[in-house]
């Protein structure tokens, strides 16, 4: 589970904070969906519950574990192996092939062989079968957000977090993401926290949380 | 990190194969000028501290001055009309027993030489040839020089103990026209002239010393000057020749001999070594500069052009160090690869250089080929200074790769 208390989150040199106050809790095998206005917070939200950024004032509380007390090796271990990130841009790299793309967390936490086999899996599940060996270059896009959802749970993190994963796609294309979201949180129950613009795919969410000027609604 | 290391590598192979190729000259280059200065110095070297003495103590030419002259006091009312002046009449070594007590007791000491030298006009037929001749026994000089190895034909031993046998430089028999067996005659200018037997002959690729060199025993001399039981010089051989300037320096404040080390009586050829140094080392820091650059400034680029890559393995739990490592690693598989390759490809201009014949003279060594030093040394400080070039430009762009912030990148979308 998943606490936050009481986020405030103020940048240099603006005077009104982003986020004021911000109380929330996710449970495991949450299905949440963040929306609100363009500039309302849900990135900086989303960073913050997710350990890239940092809160102004409050606490993020990993199961019971406050995100204070980690050291930063501890902070990496748990990006490494419970988080997973996916971007409204894809962040592949270049000079690796798919499948060595998905791989990248594993080789991380030295789990290149052992988690082989479910890569491949993933490659099936996301429909990249037989394009395991292309380099994102010879992707499309929609194939390019698939394979960095792939890479994303390699690991089989316990949260993964997206923030507009659609964003750059087509509808057909986006909706194929969101029945991905959907399948792994309900066969492996990962947690999964997504921001989304579309009102359709906001609705998929088991809960859907609204921001307006740095508060929740 | 290795593994992403060598694929962004990879990726750039034009790029890296410039690098490479800097590297691997800068290192060659090291390897090849250091081998052909080295291998010439080390040659030269070795016969100015082991064909002469390490130290060599002679007699003191003194010079006659108006304040020697003052000795005479007014008291002996003697008046010069042209004062006298030049050199005194006698070159010899006061008190050589006290030398060789001296010399005996010395720990440092591995050996010592009297000697007579002198200078004397060879003549064979109508042809004569200013030079000098140096007395000496020659089981004492064997201990001191190598000069047996240099030995053309006969033994140096074959100069004997007396009966005017003499050795010589082959140029100097050329100039004579003269040949072994021969006898030639030999004068010191104020004593009557003698007949020597060549005996044998030697080259030391020194002009001056095979142009105008020739060695006889110790009691011959002696009596080709007319002064028995006198000698001008003592050669000195040390365990150590680097100590030489030291000791020299020590002897020198309690006698009033002359007393040389070899360092200084070879001060002209070892600044020659220290410009060659110089320029040796000032080409091989342009080259490896220019190397250097270049992986700094690729990987300052890269840094750049990588930074959401970097974001996302930060993202991924990839820590700050290991964003150093992903682009030091290139640096030094670089550094690395340059520098062995340059290792080879020195090492192999070496060997050919080595096989190039070259006319006889001071280049070339024994068989008048090209000495080449293949010192380890060398090769250690050109991988060294490889590997060092590279850690240094490596260094400042990966550790501005490990300080960028992912959360950064993210906001501004990657760009
Ligand atoms: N580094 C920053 N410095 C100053 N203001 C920022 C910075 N990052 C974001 N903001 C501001 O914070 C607000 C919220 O941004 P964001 O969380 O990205 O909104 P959303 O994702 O809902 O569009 C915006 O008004 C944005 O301009
Ligand atoms: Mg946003």
């Amino acid at each position: 589970m998943i606490e936050i208390k009481n986020i405030t989150k103020r940048f240099p040199n603006t005077p009104v904070p982003v986020l004021k106050g911000i109380d929330l809790k996710i449970e495991d095998g949450d299905f949440v969906s963040l929306v609100g206005k363009s500039g309302s917070g849900k990135s900086t939200l989303l960073y913050i519950i997710s350990t890239l950024d940092h809160p102004t004032e409050g606490e993020v509380i990993y199961d019971s574990q406050n995100l204070k007390d980690f050291e930063q090796e501890e902070i990496y271990q748990l990006r490494n192996h419970n988080i997973g990130f996916v971007f409204q841009f894809h962040y592949l790299l270049a000079e690796l092939t798919a499948i060595e793309n998905i791989l990248l967390p594993a080789r991380k936490a030295k789990e290149v062989e052992k988690r082989r086999g479910f890569a491949m899996e993933l490659i099936r599940i996301v429909g990249l079968e037989g394009k395991e060996h292309r380099f994102p270059g010879e992707l499309s896009g929609g194939e390019q957000q698939r394979l960095a959802i792939a890479r994303a749970l390699v690991m089989e993190p316990k949260y993964l977090f997206a923030d507009e994963p659609t964003g750059n796609l087509d509808s057909v294309n986006g909706k194929i993401i969101m029945d991905l979201f959907k399948k792994f949180n309900e066969e492996k129950g990962t947690t999964i926290i997504y921001v989304t613009h579309d009102i359709d795919f906001a609705a998929m969410a088991r809960r859907r949380i609204n921001l307006v000027d740095g508060v929740l609604e | 990190m290795m593994f992403l290391s060598i694929r962004q590598l990879m990726a750039r192979k034009k790029q890296s194969l410039l690098i490479l190729l800097g590297i691997t000259i800068g290192s060659a280059a090291y390897v090849a000028i250091s081998g052909m200065m080295l291998g010439f110095q080390t040659y030269i070297l070795d016969q100015l501290v082991n064909n002469e003495a390490h130290i060599r103590i002679s007699a003191r030419e003194e010079i006659l001055t108006a304040a020697d002259m003052a000795s005479y006091s007014e008291a002996a009312h003697v008046f010069w009309e042209i004062p006298p002046s030049g050199r005194k009449d006698s070159t010899r070594i006061e008190y050589p027993l006290g030398w060789f007590k001296k010399l005996d007791a010395d720990k440092d000491v591995a050996a010592y030489s009297p000697q007579v030298v002198a200078q004397v006009i060879f003549t064979q037929n109508k042809i004569t040839k200013v030079g000098r001749i140096i007395g000496s026994q020659y089981e004492r000089q064997l201990k001191v020089t190598n000069i047996e190895n240099y030995m053309k034909s006969g033994s140096f031993k074959d100069i004997g103990n007396s009966g005017n046998r003499l050795i010589m430089g082959t140029s100097l028999m050329e100039l004579l026209g003269t040949r072994l067996q021969e006898t030639i005659l030999v004068s010191t200018g104020s004593a009557q002239p003698q007949m020597f037997k060549i005996v044998g002959t030697f080259e030391t690729g020194i002009k001056t010393i095979d142009e105008g060199t020739a060695f006889v025993s110790l009691t011959d001399a002696q009596k080709l000057r007319n002064t028995p039981s006198e000698i001008t010089d003592i050669a000195v051989k040390l365990f150590d020749p680097h100590h030489a300037s030291i000791k020299a320096g020590l002897w020198k404040n309690s006698s009033r001999d002359k007393i040389l080390s070899w360092q200084e009586s070879s001060a002209a050829v070892l600044s020659v070594f220290k410009t060659q140094d110089i320029v040796r080392n000032s080409m091989t820091i342009s080259i490896i500069l220019v190397a250097g650059f270049g992986i700094y400034n690729i990987l300052s680029i890269l840094v750049n052009q990588k930074r959401r890559d970097v974001a996302i393995l930060r993202s991924m739990g990839f820590s700050p160090k290991d964003i150093i490592k992903l682009f030091f690693n290139q640096g030094m598989i670089l550094g690395f690869l340059g520098g062995a390759i340059g290792l080879i490809l020195g090492f192999v201009i070496c060997v050919i250089m080595s096989r190039i014949e070259v006319i006889p003279g001071r280049m070339s060594g024994p068989g008048n080929y090209m000495i080449i030093s293949f010192d380890i040394i060398i090769y250690i400080k050109a991988f060294s200074i490889a590997i060092a070039t590279a850690i240094i430009s490596s260094i400042i762009p990966a550790r501005a790769g490990g300080q960028l912030e992912p959360m950064e990148i993210i906001r501004s979308g990657g760009q």
